[in-house]
């Protein structure tokens, strides 16, 4: 949630029309990408991304809570427990689209409250310089700043660069609330891949599909009503929180996201709830885990 | 790397069980009997990603070396079909090699996922029903309605007994089999020859009863 959020500022500007059915711009450019509801060709979603990022404020905190009831922090925190970072000896973590380090923070206070675990690592990378800047400060009130346990690095988690990012490098490699606004979902399953070492974790916390017809009819009715309201109330804004909800039912669902990280090469547990991906609040978000065997 | 290889894992870890038991460790150690061996075992947390949390994990590989127990059972002698007995014998078998495990193993199966209530009958049940019903389909069993089910019910409790048994004496576990069948066949018999004989009753009963005019 927080990801999209932070599109929010400025989302409404780049993303009039928002509505428009998605077949209408996809004949004329041959590689698109989703913007919600609206198909934009690829270049564009990039760099929509990336305006909109740069120019974020720190008041998406705020939003974040207001829109999800403060239920995202619960799911990152259940997130990062399923991961026990620390618990058999240092890892290595890489937590892409983390800007604002609120991954990295859990990963290494769980490793040290847990296991008395001063040396992993975590490398927060994100496309953008502001949402760094604002994890960089906000690591400053803690005790890891200045220690080798984080660092920030500014690079596109579709194209990591390969001599500072280099091949079979992480144990644990997180994206939480990030690769639904990447261009090309394949594209960071195959970096991801990459970087990580045989025996490497990638886990993957991201909304995903609700199951149970009337919780989804509920999740539906809040989401298209309550969320763009909300929008208008807080930020003035209501067409980036359609952009938010439309993102979110453009991302594909739990069993077709799987076989993607398969096609990545990653081996995950069985093929069903429970195994290679565990739901949330019965699939309002969803934990995709997987391992890169060879 | 095909889909399934997280089941390919599991296969590779069912070898390590009689070693290293039920455990994480077993798992983790699946990686480095693959073709192109790791250097090291699995992460705690790859192996969490791949086979479920904590527990979750080893419920897994318990269930992973349940299935392949029941695969044992239709393994046919060389020349001819597979009885009760042969399967079940199959099974008890199978065991051995982890026998030391087995309590612990029961234990964890028993365990209730969510902590109430304390124990969890169902999943031992399940086990032994499932392996009578094995044996009785690859004996290719016709048995039809109420004999369906006391055959499998027999075949339950026999074999529960047998396995109990083997746990605290491994030798004698073939030989105790063999005597409950032989029992169960002779309880079977006997419970035929009790029916037919109040057949016999009721019968001559009805005809004395008809012949003094009562009714």
């Amino acid at each position: 949630m927080q990801r999209s959020l932070r599109l929010l500022p400025r989302v409404h500007r780049l993303a009039r029309g928002i509505n428009t059915p998605a077949s209408d711009s996809s004949k004329s450019t041959p590689r698109t990408a989703s913007f919600g509801f609206r198909t934009v060709p690829e270049e564009e979603k990039e760099s929509l991304v990336k305006n909109v990022f740069d120019s974020v404020a720190s008041s998406y905190d705020l939003m974040n809570d207001a829109s999800s009831l403060g239920v995202h922090r619960l799911w990152k925190d259940t997130f990062v427990s399923t991961l026990r970072p620390g618990k058999k000896g240092p890892l290595r973590c890489i937590d892409v689209a983390g800007g604002t380090g609120d991954i990295a923070l859990r990963i290494l206070d769980h490793a040290r409250e847990k296991y008395a675990d001063r040396e992993t690592t975590v490398e927060v990378v994100d496309i953008n310089g502001q949402m760094l800047k604002e994890g960089f400060r906000r690591f400053k009130k803690t005790m890891y700043h200045n220690t080798p346990q984080i660092s920030f690095h500014e690079a596109n988690a579709q194209e990591l660069t390969p001599t500072q990012f280099t091949d079979n490098t992480y144990d644990l490699y997180t994206i939480a609330f990030g690769i639904r606004n990447c261009t090309s979902i394949p594209d960071v399953l195959k970096e991801a891949h990459r970087v990580l070492k045989p025996g490497g974790t990638f886990a993957c916390l991201e909304f995903s599909r609700v199951n149970n017809p009337l919780l989804s009819l509920a999740y539906d009715q809040y989401s298209f009503t309550m969320i763009p309201l909300m929008g208008t109330i807080l930020a003035g804004d209501r067409a980036s929180y359609q952009y938010l909800v439309e993102s979110i039912r453009k991302f594909p669902p739990q069993p077709e996201f799987a076989n993607m990280i398969r096609d990545a090469g990653f081996t995950t547990g069985k093929h069903v709830d429970g195994g290679a991906w565990t739901d949330l609040w019965g699939g309002i978000a969803c934990i995709h885990t997987a391992v890169k065997l060879a | 790397m095909t889909a399934n290889s997280s089941t390919r894992l599991l296969k590779l870890a069912l070898p390590l069980v009689s070693q290293h038991g039920f455990t994480r460790a077993a798992l983790a150690r699946s990686v480095l009997h693959l073709p192109t061996p790791h250097p090291e075992p699995l992460s705690d947390t790859a192996v969490s990603a791949l086979f479920g949390r904590g527990d979750l994990a080893r419920k897994t590989l318990l269930r992973a070396w349940l299935d392949g127990g029941v695969e044992s059972m239709h393994s046919r002698p060389p020349g001819g079909g597979v009885s009760v007995k042969d399967a079940l014998h199959a099974r008890l078998a199978y065991n051995e090699p982890v026998l030391a495990h087995l309590p612990e193993a029961f234990a964890l199966l028993a365990a209730p996922e969510s902590g109430i209530p304390p124990i969890d009958p169902i999943p031992a049940l399940k086990h032994a029903a499932r392996i009578a019903d094995e044996a009785c389909y690859a004996a290719g069993d016709q048995s039809l309605r109420l004999s369906w089910y006391t055959r499998r019910a027999s075949l339950i409790g026999i074999y529960s007994a047998a396995e109990l048994h083997q746990l605290t004496s491994p030798q004698t576990a073939h030989s105790f089999l063999d005597s409950l069948l032989s029992t169960s066949a002779k309880i079977e018999s006997s419970v035929e020859d009790v029916k037919l004989f109040s057949s016999y009753i009721f019968r001559s009963w009805a005809g004395i009863i008809r012949s003094k005019d009562v009714l």
